[in-house]
Parts: C-alpha cells; structure tokens; sequence
C-alpha cells in the first residue's frame, strides 16, 4: 500500500529519538519473551530428557543409573519402583481418552457449528454462545471431580463392572470440555464460506438440508478438519481431569477393545503429576522420566498444531 | 427460504424434505444443548452436594419466596413487558452489586489480611509522592528533553521505594517508623475510599459535565465511607471489612445507579428492580431471624471461607487457597498485561515484515497449543532447578501461569489492536504524531476494552489452573495466608485436587469438595460475566 511509504515518510525524523528507541525496544523485548519461552521448553526438555536414557547420557557427562531409549519407547509397563519405564503404557491410555473424547467431541462439535452457522436466530446466538464458553471455562480439575463423584456412579447403573476409577468417565469429561473449541473453530470455517455458494444451491432447488451438508460442510472441511486436530492435541495435553477420574495404576490396555474402557489406567499427564506427588529427589531417575514423558507430550502436541496449521492453510478453499 | 413455495407442485416435493430438514435441524440443536445441559445437571448437583437447600426449614424457603422471588418476579415481569431496556438496567445494577461485593471480599483479604493496613498505607504514600512529581514533571515537556525526565521519574521512584541503604530511609520505612500512625480503618477509608471517590468525582464530572458536581460526589464518597467505618462497630461487625465493602461495592454501585437515575429517564424505572432485590433479601433475611427459622446446612458457609485445611471435612475451610489464588491472580496479571499488550503491539504496529516476524507469529500460535503440564515443567526446571528459587512460591507460580496465559493475552490483544480502523491510525500521524505517540494515544486507548475483556477471559483460565502449580512444588496442604512474593502459595482449584485425591473419603466427596468447587465455579463465572459484558458493550458500541 502506498500509505506505509507516505507512514515511513513522515515518521522517518522522529524514528530515533530516544524516547521512541525506548519504547520500540520494550515492544521488542516483549515479543521476543515469547521465543525465548520455546526455546527454554524445548532445551529443557531435550537436556533433561537427553540425561535419562543410556545413549544420550555420556553426552551431558551424567554419571548414575540410566534406562534404554529401546525399552523407554517399546515398553509396556510403567513401574517406577523397578525400575520399568515403558512409556506405550501411558501412551496407550492417553490414546484411549483422546479416542473416547474424540467420539464424543467431534460429531457434537460440528453439529453445533452448523446449527450457529447455518440455523440459529441472532438471538440464539447470543445465548449459545457464551454458554457454550461456560463449558470450556469451567476448570478441568473440577470436570474430573464431576467424572469421579458424579459420571462414574451414574455409569455404573449401566456397566455393573466399571471401576472407581475408569477411562470412560474421564474420556466423557474431556470430551465435553473440548466440544466449544472444536465448535468455534469449525463455524470460523463455515462463517466464512460466502453466501453466493448458499444462495446458488437454493436457485438449484436445494433445501436448508442440502445446502448445509452437500455445500457449507464440504466448503470449510480444512477448517473443521483443522479444529479435529486441534481439538484432540488439547485432548492429549488434558491434566487434571484424567489426573482425578482416570486412575493411578498403570497398565497396557488395547484402545480398540470397547471393554477396556471400564478399567483404570494411568495416562501421561497423569502419571507426571503422580510422579511429582510421590517424593522424588531432584536429579533423580524418577525425576528426569518426567521430562522424557514431557519431551513425548510436547512433540506429539506439536506435531498435531503444525498439521492443523498445514491442512488449515494447504487446503483451504479461496474465495 | 426456497423450499417454502406456494405451488402445489412444488408441495409434495418440499414436503419430503421439510421432514428430513426439521428432524435435522432438531438432531442439530440436540446436538448443541448436550454439552450444556450435561454441565448444567452437574451443576446442580454439586451445588445441592455443598449447599443442601433442602435442609432449610420450609418457613425459610417460604420467608424468602414472599419477600424476594414474588416481588422481583412482579416486577421483572412488569418492566418485560413494559420497557426491556430498564429491565436491562435493574439487572446490570443488581449483578453489578453481586460483583462488586465478591470482588470487595478479594479486596478485604489483601489489604487486611495479606498487606496490614499500615504497610499498604506506607507503599501508597512512597508512590504517590513520585508519582505527583512525574506529573509535575511532565508539565514541563517542552523545557526539559526526554531522557533527563525519564530518568529523574525513575530515580525519584527509586529513591522513594527503595532509598539508599545507610544513607537515605525509603519513604515507606519512615512512614512505618511515624511515632503516630492512624488506626487501620482510618488508612483503609483514606487510601479505599480516596481512592473510591476520585473514580466517583470524575465520573459524576464526566457524565454532569460540570466540576464542582464531581467534587461534591467524591467529597460524599469518602465521607459515606468514613461513616460506615463508623456505623459498622454498631452493628457488630469488624470496621475495617465494613470499610472495605463500601468503598469498593456500595459507593460505586451507588453511584452508577444515581447517575442512570440522573441521565437516563426512560429506563430509570429500572432501579425499583435493583431496590426490590436489596430491600427484599434484607426484609428476608431479618424476618428469618425474627420468625426463628433455620436456614439450609450449606457447606459453603463463613467458616468455610475463613479456615484453612483441616483434616475433618467439617471443619476443613479454603482461606489460604482463597488469599493463594488472589495473590497469583495480581501476579500473573501484573507480569502477563504489559508483557502481553506490548508483544501485540509490537508485532501490529512495528514488526517489519520478514522471517524473524513470522516466526514469531507461528511460535505463539504453537505456544497456545502446548499443554499446560509442560509449562508447569518448564517452571519448575528453570525457575526450581536452574535459577535455584524455593518450591512452590507465589513469584514462581505467578510467572510459570504467566508464560501459560501469554499466548491467549497476545493472541486476543493482537485482535483488538487490529480492529482499530486504519484511518484513526493516518489521521494521527498526519498531526505529526511519531509512532509511540499514536500507539499511546490512538491505538491503546481504541482497542484497551478488548484487550481488556481477552486478559480477564486468561486470567479467568489461569486461576483454573491446577497442574503447572502441582509441577513447581506448591503445597498440598497450607493452614496460613501468603504473605509475600516468596512465601508458599496454595490455589483454589490444588485445594479441591489434594482434597478429591488425597484425602479422598466420603466425607470430604460430599462436603467439602462440593462446597470449594461452588466457591471456585462462583469466582470464575463472576469474570467470565464481566468479560462477556464487556465485550458486549464494546461490539455493540462499535
């Protein structure tokens, strides 16, 4: 645009006076903050992580007890006390919450981003809206009382077998909790789908039906397939809910038996708030397995933001 | 819409799919309506679990419905019918008040419990003094050039707070060493109410357009706070929480309400809904009193609010966790706004665009996605670990929040700043303005009410927060208030983990917990509210 020469133009004389240096630089310093904040999480992690497995330790010049990069990622128990770090125990239950809060999710979530995009009055709206913020302001911690006190017993009428604590009651939770950021974002993809596509489905004969399954859905897939992946990395990165409502006994369990759902068992975040409970001694190997499950946690959820960004940007429909 | 068409032909045929589009179109708001109605019969329930209605003498249920549900049923009715806009205005008073009123509890527990009275005193007077040469200073623009001024402000504020050790007391130090210092309720009605009556004179002066009416209205805003300090003795209460309650909810609230009576005449009508509540809950509750009723055994009581933990449900209370949470709450707002706002700032209104600036742009996008048991990690392998700080402090749960909620702050002020029309941006530096000065005069004051709706929406999910706070050592357990940066901190949301897992027993599932998690639920649905009406307000006056 021609008006930033004309803003370069006029500001250019008073560009270094102090005062402006000043304030420029604080700005800077500010935004910059947010780089250093990755680069602390990351190093952090990659150090701390690097000091606990057997073929990284020599590395940092760390003497003491080890455990194998091998059994770490091929394990499938988690047992402290022997010293058993296979972390596809807590992988595995982690998957299964993210499945479980993904059934949940998903197809609510798009449901509710159609009604507010394409059927809602402006009234409705307004009162679905923040109602809907409600349910993803509330916090987790009490969502996983919720599952234990309430959820739970109530599931137990149904399933005679289900454990005190269980991951189906913990996956309802999350899934209930992610339901409004799956929502917002999929009606930011249908919002922004223009209204000639609509209008021009209805002068084909189309009804409401039509026009938002066969154009609007379709339309804003990126969108809603973006806020999928979205959705389930907060799923993953859930703390305290399965914290309360999921168990403390780690254990394999296979996600794709329906029936392992009524069982216990120990999901990462869960089992790194356990581990900070019981007491470890800083430095220990208990303490940096909590950083080897971090490392795990952090990559996975930045793997699934980065391909949220890609499908939201590759293949978005320009209008 | 298009299938609605007259012709018969078309009848038959739209007939089909009219079912198919009505049965969706339920399915959809079905859809919509789970995960609110699932909240709310979980709301219900645990707050029946911690306020036990039920166990309330029917005389009482029957006292209050006379009182207080049957009037502002009527008149909520009438004014519905009526005039929606004084409706508006009656419920705005009366959730204002509600607010207002939490709101002073927070104020009471920090400038009385955590901060005695005297110390508070002493910090104000060591700011105020700087603080007035600044803008003496500032008088003097033209004559003296920007970095003698910037750095005689700093030194004067420096010398103020700080002094030179040996050499110089501070200003609190000598004001805490006065040989004759005033009793706590005269500093809390000077400082609160001071400071209660200066909003209250330049709103007055704002809205009546004349000066001497402000001052009037401070002058009766402190003195109505120095009479309550003054009447509460009487009525059996504490002074100093009597003080506390009218400088920060009743003064303001008051006000609002008798400038709507003054300036808005058609909707003014709307405050006998506001006078029916208040009158009708104090008609209530001293008829309670008089008819001897008993009132529900609600866990959520005084004494739960005032005690800390304890190992009886019972008796166990949440005062520590109530004064923890607040405390980081200041914490993270003070460390996370100007380092937020001026992120966002930085890449609306200076950022270059090149590799560097994109690449901050993604990192914070990705930064809103890590979970927030890594943050707590992060604190506690380089606040505890590296930086050798003790565990579970209130600096370094407030900083460990504070990296949490700055993505969310920088992402939602970037939006406002956005908003802010690009013309308003060209008309001020067509005066000549340099870029600080637009910023400062243009862009912040336009898009200030967004960014502040963005920063309590965080800080409402920070103080949620359980997880980071359980990675950097924070107590389970804390039987005293935090008193200082350093001092061990407790927050709500621990409270009701450790008692939900760790003293995990009947007892505590069906007192207790419910009871912390109702007051938790009520603070954070307060800031939600006022964040939603906020940005309600803004929207609608853009």
């Amino acid at each position: 645009m021609s008006t930033d020469d004309l803003e370069t133009d006029l500001t250019r004389n008073t560009e270094n006076t102090p005062r402006e240096l000043l304030t420029r630089s604080f700005f800077f310093l500010c935004a910059a903050l947010s780089v250093v904040t990755t680069i602390s999480i990351v190093g952090l992690l990659v150090v701390e992580a690097s000091k606990f497995f057997t073929i990284t330790a020599p590395l940092m010049d760390v003497k003491g007890e080890t455990a194998s990069l091998v059994d770490f990622l091929t394990g499938t128990t988690w047992q402290i006390n022997n010293q058993e770090f296979g972390v596809l125990a807590l992988v595995s239950s982690t998957l299964m919450v993210t499945i479980g809060s993904a059934v949940i999710a998903l197809p609510l979530g798009v449901a509710t981003a159609i009604y507010l995009s394409e059927y809602a009055s402006a009234q409705a709206r307004s009162v679905l809206k923040p109602a809907l913020e409600i349910l993803a302001g509330v916090p987790t911690v009490v969502y996983g009382f919720f599952a234990l006190i309430y959820i739970t017993p109530a599931l137990g009428v149904v399933f005679p077998g289900i454990g005190t604590f269980n991951m189906l009651s913990a996956s309802i939770v999350v899934g209930i909790m992610i339901i409004p950021m799956v929502a917002s974002i999929s009606e930011d993809a249908m919002s922004a789908v223009p209204d000639e596509l609509r209008q021009a489905g209805y002068g084909m004969g189309a009804t409401k039906f039509d026009v938002s399954t066969g154009i609007v859905v379709p339309a804003a897939l990126s969108g809603i397939f973006s806020s999928f992946i979205l959705a389930l990395s907060r799923a993953i990165g859930e703390t305290m809910a399965v914290t309360v409502a999921a168990g403390a006994q780690a254990k394999f369990l296979n996600p794709i038996n329906p029936a392992s759902y009524l069982e216990g068992a120990l999901p990462m975040t869960a089992a790194m708030v356990q581990l900070l409970n019981s007491d470890i001694t800083g430095g220990g190997l208990a303490y940096r397995s909590l950083f080897a499950i971090g490392l795990v946690l952090f990559v996975i959820t930045l793997i699934m933001n980065v391909i949220s960004d890609y499908v939201a940007r590759r293949y978005r429909e320009v209008y | 819409m298009a299938t609605d068409t007259e012709s018969g032909y078309a009848e038959g045929f739209g007939q089909v799919s009219r079912t198919v589009g009505t049965v969706f179109r339920y399915l959809l708001l079905a859809a919509t309506m789970f995960g609110i109605v699932t909240l709310a019969v979980l709301l219900v329930y645990v707050a029946n679990d911690a306020i036990q209605p039920l166990t309330a003498d029917a005389g009482w249920h029957l006292t209050f419905f006379l009182t207080l549900v049957v009037p502002t049923t009527l008149v909520g009715g009438y004014l519905y019918r009526r005039n929606t806009d004084a409706l508006k205005l009656g419920s705005t008073v009366v959730g204002m008040l509600a607010v207002a009123v939490l709101f002073s509890g927070g104020v009471a527990i920090v400038f009385v419990d955590i901060i005695p009275p005297l110390t508070g005193f002493s910090y104000a007077v060591g700011l105020v003094i700087p603080a007035a040469l600044t803008v003496i200073l500032t008088k003097y623009e033209r004559q003296i050039s920007f970095t003698p001024r910037v750095a005689a402000t700093g030194a004067a504020f420096f010398l103020s707070l700080f002094g030179v050790p040996g050499y110089l007391h501070s200003i609190p130090e000598l004001v805490q060493k006065a040989p004759v210092v005033p009793s706590d309720w005269v500093i809390l009605a000077l400082v609160l109410g001071g400071v209660a009556a200066l909003v209250v004179g330049q709103y007055i002066a704002r809205i009546r357009e004349d000066a001497t009416a402000g001052l009037i209205a401070g002058v009766a805003a402190l003195v109505v706070t120095g009479l309550a300090a003054l009447l509460g003795p009487l009525l059996g209460y504490d002074s100093n929480s009597f003080v506390v309650v009218t400088a920060v909810a009743v003064v303001p609230t008051a006000t609002y309400a008798g400038g709507a009576a003054l300036t808005r005449k058609r909707e003014r009508i709307g405050l006998l809904l506001a006078g029916t509540v208040i009158v009708g809950s104090l008609v209530g509750a001293a008829a309670v009193d008089l008819l001897g009723f008993a009132g529900p055994q609600s866990w959520v009581n005084w004494q739960f609010l005032t005690n800390p933990h304890s190992s009886s449900a019972e008796r166990a209370g949440l005062y520590p966790a109530i004064g923890g949470s607040i405390l980081l709450m200041v914490t993270v707002a003070a460390l996370s706004f100007p380092t937020g706002v001026g992120a966002a700032v930085y890449l609306e209104e200076y950022a270059p665009d090149n590799r560097f600036t994109r690449f901050i742009d993604v990192n914070i996008s990705n930064l809103a996605g890590v979970p927030s048991v890594v943050y707590g990690l992060l604190g506690l392998g380089v606040f505890v670990t590296y930086l050798g700080q003790a565990t579970g402090t209130v600096i370094i749960g407030g900083a460990t929040l504070a990296l949490l909620i700055l993505p969310i702050v920088i992402i939602s002020s970037r939006e406002a700043i956005r908003a802010v029309p690009q013309d308003m941006r060209q008309a001020s530096y067509g005066m000549g303005a340099t870029r600080w000065q637009t910023v400062k005069n243009v862009v912040l004051p336009e898009a200030f009410p967004g960014i502040l709706t963005g920063t309590i929406l965080a800080l409402g999910r920070a103080i949620g927060e359980t997880a980071p706070l359980i990675m950097i050592g924070a107590p389970n357990v804390l039987f005293s208030l935090p008193t200082e940066l350093t001092s061990k901190v407790s927050a709500m949301p621990l409270q009701v983990y450790a008692w939900s897992t760790l003293f995990a027993s009947e007892d505590f599932y069906t007192k207790a917990v419910p009871a912390g998690v109702v007051v938790l639920l009520v603070v954070l649905l307060a800031m939600n509210s006022i964040a939603i009406v906020l940005r309600n307000k803004f929207e609608s006056e853009s």
